[in-house]
């Protein structure tokens, strides 16, 4: 598991796609709790807006999904996200795959950014957010065909 | 929210050197495959990852990269030139778990057993052990898209369902027993 997040890791700071950041140092200490950082792509409707993803990762990682969310002040306003940080997202829960990673998992993330039409929230974040547990994964997401 | 932030501008050189040697990576755990395996569509993977992979899955394998359906027959192993250890990386794991092949003194040796990887044979037996063999694999499929409502897990019905399944199962071996 070790080995295969500094392997991620090495390749990330190395080659990082577009729109994804990494810095070293705040993640050196603890191999098993990244901050990375993602930046709106241009054209999109969170242009030019930076926020901060985190990933935890549990022993039994990439076997078993990371926990991922938004952290910091500023968490994007999306249909699919909700404003404590939460992503609705089925491949970090019932479509995660072994052969995913830091770097799929972001793009995907940024693609669903990318794709938003209008800036909402989801339409239950008021409840959810008052009684959801800290970890998203203790969430059982129910995913529809809608595609955003 | 913008800001300058210089590590960012100017990488527009996307997996630019995927060296050759990154193609014989394992996808599962990323480094060069060992006691390597391709499935049928084609993606390479360590055995013991792939393996472990399907263990922690039972009831639905599909490939991690691609979705496509594999089956722990259907795996290739690959030798390369010096490779020494001509042996199957298959048999080099234990088989997977003994819980879905339970022998019972009713049963005539189950028909044709095909050898430790012929993992469907007790179906044939007797009626209420073809019941067991099905009602085993649960039947999701993955659900793609999202949404945002969340609640209750969604195959909390199915769970209870094999459940009735299995004392019904279970009842009616008694039965078959007592009879
Ligand atoms: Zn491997
Ligand atoms: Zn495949």
């Amino acid at each position: 598991m070790e080995r295969r997040l500094r392997k991620e890791l090495t390749n990330l700071i190395k080659d990082p796609p577009d729109g994804i950041v990494v810095d070293p140092d705040k993640i050196s200490q603890n191999i098993t709790e990244w901050t990375v950082d993602v930046k709106g792509a241009e054209g999109t409707l969170y242009q030019g807006e930076k926020f901060t993803l985190q990933f935890k990762f549990g022993s039994k990682y990439p076997f078993d999904s990371p926990q991922v969310m938004f952290v910091g002040k500023h968490v994007p306003e999306h249909p699919h996200i909700y404003s404590n940080g939460h992503i609705c997202l089925s491949i970090l829960s019932d479509d995660w795959s072994p052969a995913l990673s830091v770097q799929s998992i972001c793009l995907s993330i940024l693609s669903m950014l990318s794709s938003c039409s209008e800036k909402k929230r989801p339409p239950d974040d008021m409840f959810y957010v008052r009684t959801a547990s800290k970890n998203p994964k203790r969430t059982q997401w129910l995913f529809h065909d809608d595609t955003v | 929210m913008s800001s300058s932030d210089s590590t960012f501008e100017g990488s527009d050189k996307k997996e630019s050197d995927n060296s050759s040697a990154s193609n014989y990576e394992c996808n599962i755990c990323f480094d060069v495959a060992r006691d390597a395996v391709v499935s049928m569509c084609g993606h390479l993977f360590c055995w013991p990852c792939i393996h472990r992979w399907m263990t922690a899955r039972s009831g639905r394998m599909t490939c991690p990269v691609c979705k496509a359906d594999i089956n722990e027959d259907k795996f290739i192993p690959l030798y390369g030139r010096n490779t020494t250890d001509q042996q199957d990386p298959r048999k080099k794991v234990p088989p997977r778990p003994q819980g879905q092949r339970q022998e019972s003194e009713n049963t005539n040796g189950g028909g044709f057993n095909l050898g430790e990887n012929f993992s469907m044979s007790f179906g044939i037996g007797a009626f209420p052990f073809g019941v067991f063999s099905t009602f085993n694999v649960p039947d999701r499929q993955g659900h793609y898209g999202h949404g945002h409502t969340h609640g209750p897990a969604p195959n909390q019905d199915e769970q209870f369902l094999s459940k009735v399944f299995l004392y019904v199962a279970v009842f009616f071996i008694f039965w078959l027993i007592l009879a």
